[in-house]
């Protein structure tokens, strides 16, 4: 377990997630004061991801549950396994018979059986979905509960008892109480608005895209071959291109692939033909693609215009 | 410290940011484990607590340097500016302020705390004066002194002119006292400077203590005045946050959307899942399981009179599906006037504001002609009526307002026998409906629902009978 907020950032960073104090200091709260905390923030910045960084660096498994519309209890809960409660059934049925045996009456017949029930309503036949699986690990674990704004107002309303007490009641056995509380993390793209009850229970993360200089660690530290001059390129072209009114704006996990993608093709600083070529790997719309144009002219333009300087710079280098 | 965040999170609820008991009692526990002697780990730790939307960020940081941080912000900028000014070195400026007290010492008289204070530049002691001060005023205003702002009481209540007959007085000495030292000059101008700086500081510790009480207007209330305030006096202001106000209205819709989705009552026996479910009585189906029913997205077409009559409401309507275009499995536009043309294209291309522009500017059809719904309605069943289906629907935007030309109510009528649903928004009031050119009697009975939608909140409502 973290010990200081310092200890997050390096832990996380051993994980090659960059992240700042503030970030730092909220994974620190919810890991020491034992509370879920949701993550918001516009897609592909690194929400997902630091649920899984921060299960790798407390080396303690992660249990994922993506949520959609139409998730109910049975798929992130728990469900009877009934083909194998039959199945015992089927198998036991001799043994059941010698049971029933000494039964005279129906009734007292009945009896012996209500006596067994619990043997067929037990963790034995629970089939522990994600949540379940959670709270009745042995060890500590890492709950992601990805994109929550996806699910239905009623799920939600049913996580509250999970994320607050850390217990689940099945009507059959009773309250299962978590043997560890899990550190949950709960991301949301916005797409519907918590309830304030659940964001009562929870700490508030908001993500945003780093700042230039952390963009460009997080190139350089992602893309291993990836040259200082492109990765500052790059970053001053995304957040030129971030202001733009796009239909989807370009995120991290986006210009990384597309980093990767200048990197293959061993480009060392970028010339139009070429940004013209891979820019689908950063747009996904024609719109936005047509409108990033102008955008990348003027930065082209500009770049021309500072480079005779660094041109010849180079020159002298070379004689 | 306990107190002083209680009181942050009252200010932080006057301000409209919803703070719960259980998120106070999740500050403090927050607060034991990280102390408060980092200022940064300080201000992450109630965000994360306190805070729960992402539209309270903004509010919450400017809150906290109001409050925690008072007016040290801007007195590290007024001695940055004077250093500046000067032309003096951090250390230099700090010899400036021991001549200035040893000076101080010698000067005949008493001078007031504030005086001292300020020239000292005792910042502890400056900003306690001045929000005392500023509290009493804010708590206890007495109505006589309405006649004068808060600005003016404030400079009576700290006694500002007594505060510059002392600069004076120290001045005086100062130049009776040496008559060429250079150092001295410093100080002068200092003196002068800082006699505006407390005006600066004052003005500054007005604004925060009444941000701090929730005096000043908060968007939310600007917000929902907005909602009730008819599209026609919109002023380019009103337009502007309207924006803000259709995402909002998108996005309710997408909520509404994306919550339903219930098991339907009828549908297709579902073979397998009843199988499964059925396990439990030994294979027997006691319970049928059915299909779930397909969320059908509705397909919309909107036309949207676009003549100058209901400009204002036309270009809200605009944005407004604009905004919802991808909710829907297909919309397609109209505009018209006297001519109906399709902006679906123009819509898909471009972002919201130039396509909206575009279609108001006359590009696709010549919007100084006087409206002519009949003859309009005419061409779209002649070009467009086969596009309609059983899925399909049709929004139809404008006053009615015909202009004594044909009403060609006939085409309403058929539309409505195909289509699913025919609504008629009129931005005009229901009570003038039927004076004058307007054909709304005529026109209404063929649609499902003709509303006036004359403010967004009316919107709100008709809003929920479109969805699906």
């Amino acid at each position: 377990m973290f010990q200081s907020v310092d200890e997050v950032i390096s832990g996380l960073g051993k994980q090659n997630y960059l992240c700042n104090k503030s970030v730092a200091t909220v994974v620190y709260l919810g890991t020491r004061l034992q509370k879920p905390i949701l993550v918001e923030g516009p897609a592909g910045v690194g929400k997902t991801e630091l649920g899984k960084v921060l299960a790798e660096s407390l080396g303690m498994e992660l249990i994922r549950l993506q949520c959609y519309e139409g998730l109910d209890e049975a798929k992130a809960l728990y469900e009877w396994e009934y083909a194998k409660q039959l199945l015992y059934t089927q198998i036991l049925k001799d043994k059941i018979g010698e049971v029933l045996q000494g039964a005279k009456t129906l009734k007292e017949a009945v009896d012996y059986v209500a006596k067994q029930d619990g043997v067929f309503f037990s963790d034995r036949f629970l089939l522990p979905r994600p949540l379940l699986r959670a709270l009745l690990s042995d060890q500590q674990v890492v709950l992601l509960i990805d994109e929550i704004d996806k699910s239905d107002a009623e799920f939600e309303a049913f996580l509250l008892e999970v994320l607050s007490d850390f217990q689940i009641t099945v009507p059959e056995i009773g309250t299962l109480k978590a043997k560890h509380v899990p550190l949950v993390v709960l991301t949301s793209n916005n797409s519907r608005e918590m309830s304030d009850a659940l964001k009562r229970r929870c700490l508030h993360l908001y993500l945003d895209f780093p700042e230039a200089e952390r963009e460009k660690e997080i190139i350089t530290l992602k893309v291993p071959g990836v040259g200082s001059k492109l990765a500052d390129e790059v970053v001053r072209l995304l957040h030129r291109l971030r202001k733009l009114d796009l239909k989807k704006t370009p995120s991290i996990s986006e210009s990384l692939d597309w980093v990767r993608a200048l990197t293959l093709l061993n480009i060392k600083e970028l010339d139009h033909e070429l940004v013209d070529q891979t820019m689908s790997a950063l747009m996904k719309y024609e719109a936005d693609i047509r409108k990033a144009h102008q955008e990348l002219k003027s930065f082209l333009a500009e770049k021309q215009a500072q480079r005779p300087a660094a041109g010849g710079g180079e020159k002298d280098h070379l004689h | 410290m306990q107190s002083r965040v209680i009181e942050f999170a009252n200010v932080l609820r006057r301000n409209g940011i919803r703070v719960s008991l259980s998120e106070n009692m999740d500050a403090f526990r927050a607060l034991e484990l990280l102390g408060i002697g980092d200022q940064q780990l300080f201000r992450s730790a109630l965000r994360a607590t306190l805070v729960k939307r992402t539209g309270d960020i903004q509010p919450f940081d400017e809150l906290f340097d109001y409050f925690f941080l008072g007016i040290g912000q801007a007195l590290d900028a007024l001695d940055r500016k004077i250093m500046d000014d000067l032309g003096l070195t951090p250390e230099q400026f700090q010899q400036m302020l021991e001549q200035i007290q040893k000076l101080l010492k010698e000067m005949a008289g008493e001078l007031s705390e504030l005086t001292r204070a300020l020239l000292q530049n005792n910042r502890a002691e400056l900003e306690r004066l001045l929000r005392e001060a500023v509290e009493q005023e804010m708590n206890g205003g007495t109505p006589e002194s309405l006649r004068h702002t808060p600005y003016t009481r404030m400079m009576m209540r700290l006694r500002l002119e007594r505060v510059q007959s002392e600069i004076e007085r120290f001045r005086g000495m100062l130049q009776m006292l040496a008559q060429s030292g250079e150092a001295l000059q410093d100080v002068m101008r200092y003196l002068d400077e800082r006699m505006r700086d407390l005006n600066r500081l004052l003005r500054e510790i007005i604004q925060q203590e009444q941000r701090k009480q929730g005096v000043e207007p908060r968007d939310n209330q600007q917000r929902s005045a907005l909602a009730d305030k008819s599209f026609s006096f919109y002023t380019e202001d009103d337009i502007r946050r309207m924006n803000d106000a259709v995402a909002r209205l998108a996005q309710r819709l997408k909520n509404r959307l994306s919550v339903r989705r219930k098991k339907a009552v009828r549908g297709r026996f579902n073979v397998k899942e009843t199988l499964r479910k059925n396990l439990q009585y030994g294979g027997v189906p006691f319970q049928i399981q059915l299909d779930r029913r397909k969320k059908t997205k509705p397909q919309v077409m909107v036309l949207c009179d676009i003549s100058d009559s209901v400009l204002n409401a036309s270009r809200f309507m605009l944005q407004f599906v604009y905004s919802v275009q991808d909710l829907y499995a297909k919309v397609r536009s109209f505009v018209f006037v006297a001519e109906i043309g399709e902006v679906t294209k123009l819509f898909e291309d471009n972002d919201i504001s130039t396509a909206v522009e575009t279609a108001l500017k006359g590009d696709v059809i010549d919007v100084f002609s006087h409206s002519n719904f009949g003859r309009a309605f005419e061409q779209f069943h002649r070009n467009f009526f086969p596009a309609i289906t059983s899925k399909t629907t049709v929004l139809i935007i404008g006053d009615g307002r015909n202009n004594y030309n044909r009403p060609a109510d006939w085409v309403l009528r058929e539309v409505r026998r195909k289509a699913k649903q025919l609504i008629w928004l009129n931005p005009e009031s229901r009570m003038t409906w039927g004076i004058g050119d307007s054909e709304m009697p005529r026109y209404a009975p063929h649609c499902h629902v003709a509303e006036e939608c004359r403010s967004i909140s009316q919107l709100y409502k008709i809003v929920d009978l479109i969805t699906p």
